[in-house]
């Protein structure tokens, strides 16, 4: 079984466009959406939900009346989650990172550690394959945990229903649930746009990707927009050993075709249809190997 | 008065507002919370005056002391060391330099070093703007840390315009929860719709007052603004879809470079929401 993780570093360079657009044409694999706090795959994907669950995300601090204003848990605090502990003490949840160093120093006894359910995730069936996806609280924490669980589950049914691949539609930036989404992945898939903004987010991502030792593979998307700066991601792919797998050219058929919530390559006309067949005909090759 | 620019979905415009309002603004500071992927300095080009480096205090464990550190291990929430025969197994990725294991360890045992996680870059942008980023160390899961370090460098007293990173977890939080007013930038897509309700939904809970602009209208459908006109939640601008601005900005070029009307719709949004700030408070 081979996993593979789309990301891109900058938003919106067509990510779910092109996971979408492979979980149609793949076959024997389950689908994950990795964007835990902002997912689309579903509304495409249309999903009917097999099986929910509360996810609680990391502890948080609280404190008791108990509390005896000492200030020690101030001191010691490294995430500045704590103020005025010398009089009505404060704990900001969204700083507090639940080391327990405060609740560990405390002389009184006040301060407990706290589990809040922070989401749900979902096991689902779709017309195409397994999805597994998750819906993180609005402004919630541990994105990275919430990731690893869709992750975790969608592993486990594709060792009991032998499937051959999964798919895992990331989240923009390079911080803790790309990594999460990242994490033992045989391979990467960049997805990016020849904009000074796309190729400054690219090398970055490309560095995470190289940190953690993944196959890495990269495709332009609206690569006709400038053609200049494709044409220095492509040099960077080259002398990176970044196997450049693709471009795409820029058509509006894709917003057109998200409104309608239709997938692109059912567009028979679009060239960016045309052009992600081909990039998911290579690709399978190897994801199938 | 703080104002943030936000977007539950990426890659909506949040930069190319954000630059758009500070140019047009003329006298602020402009912030790059987008720790993981900043980009508006390519559009801003600021002169930088200095780098500084962001570190946490990670553990190391004198192990040829014969110490037991087995204590550490019990208390790390993060499972990020493991001992085994009396071997300690350290995981860097996964601590987060609470400091725990020195405390509970055995005294003398547990030491500590700087590791960077990024830095933060401070500069101007013609007399008037003065420019901040911070920068993750690709590797380095220590967003909020070096977004704590910006917020020790706002300065309030001026006008602020702060670059959000995408989405709507904890780093989103991070960037917008001192504003006193948050731009949610958004396409006319479903999912530019969907990711825009939870974005609201992450304001409503912080109390923070928003209006929305609709970049690349036409693309799509009309759900983002019927919602918008719906629920009374005021549309500041729509920005058209148009190939010339992509291209335009692909090349680092602002929306006041493609058109310098853009310099007169952004001083009216920036009045517009001075009005609705001074009238809440």
């Amino acid at each position: 079984m081979k996993q593979m993780t789309i990301i891109s570093g900058k938003g919106g360079t067509g990510k779910t466009t092109i996971a979408s657009s492979f979980i149609k044409m793949a076959h024997e694999h389950v689908a994950v959406d990795a964007d835990v706090d902002a997912a689309n795959l579903h509304i495409l994907l249309e999903p009917v939900i097999e099986k929910k669950e509360d996810f609680f995300g990391g502890e948080v601090a609280v404190v008791s009346e108990d509390c005896i204003s000492c200030g020690k848990c101030e001191e010691l605090c490294r995430f500045d989650a704590i103020s005025d502990s010398t009089a009505q003490i404060k704990i900001d949840t969204l700083k507090c990172e639940g080391c327990g160093v405060c609740k560990y120093i405390c002389p009184a006894g006040a301060i407990e550690l706290r589990k809040d359910k922070q989401g749900e995730f979902y096991k689902s069936s779709t017309n195409y394959c397994k999805l597994v996806h998750a819906k993180l609280d609005p402004g919630a924490e541990n994105s990275g945990l919430l990731v690893t669980k869709v992750r975790n589950i969608a592993e486990d049914i594709a060792y009991s229903d032998n499937k051959k691949l999964i798919i895992i539609d990331g989240a923009p930036g390079i911080g803790c649930p790309v990594i999460a989404s990242l994490n033992g992945v045989d391979f990467a898939l960049i997805v990016t746009e020849p904009t000074l903004s796309g190729i400054s987010d690219f090398i970055k991502i490309y560095e995470v990707a190289k940190f953690f030792n993944i196959k890495t593979f990269a495709c332009i998307n609206k690569f006709d927009i400038n053609t200049e700066n494709t044409s220095k991601i492509e040099k960077f792919c080259v002398s990176n050993n970044i196997d450049l797998i693709g471009k795409i050219t820029y058509d509006e058929n894709v917003p057109r075709a998200i409104s309608q919530k239709k997938f692109i390559i059912d567009y028979p006309d679009s060239p960016a249809a045309k052009d992600i067949r081909f990039v998911w005909e290579k690709f399978a090759e190897i994801l199938y190997n | 008065m703080i104002i943030s620019i936000a977007s539950g979905k990426g890659g909506t415009g949040k930069t190319t507002v954000a630059v758009a309002l500070a140019l047009s603004n003329g006298y602020c500071q402009f912030i790059d919370y987008d720790v993981e992927a900043p980009n508006a300095d390519i559009f801003l080009k600021p002169d930088i005056k200095n780098i500084k480096k962001v570190t946490i205090k990670q553990p190391y464990f004198l192990m040829d002391t014969g110490l037991d550190f087995s204590s550490c291990a019990e208390f790390c929430h993060y499972n990020a060391l493991a001992v085994i025969k009396n071997e300690v197994i350290f995981y860097p990725e996964l601590c987060h330099g609470c400091g725990g294991c020195i405390l509970v360890g055995p005294q003398g045992g547990v030491r500590e070093k700087d590791v960077e996680v990024g830095e933060v870059t401070k500069g101007f942008v013609k007399p008037g703007i003065d420019f901040l980023k911070g920068n993750l160390t690709p590797g380095s899961m220590r967003s909020t840390t070096v977004q704590n370090e910006l917020e020790k460098m706002v300065n309030s007293k001026g006008d602020v315009i702060i670059d959000c990173p995408p989405g709507n977890s904890c780093s989103m939080v991070m960037a917008v929860k001192n504003s006193d007013y948050c731009i949610l930038v958004t396409e006319p897509t479903p999912y530019g719709f969907n990711d825009l309700l939870i974005s609201m939904a992450v304001l409503d809970k912080l109390k923070i007052p928003y209006g929305v602009i609709i970049n690349r209208d036409g693309i799509g459908d009309s759900a983002v603004e019927d919602y918008c006109r719906t629920n009374n939640i005021k549309v500041h601008l729509k920005i058209p879809n148009d190939v010339q601005i992509a291209r335009c900005y692909s090349s680092g070029g602002t929306l006041l470079d493609y058109d310098i009307s853009y310099q007169e719709k952004f001083e009216k949004i920036f009045k517009e929401i001075e009005g609705l700030v001074y009238q809440e408070s």
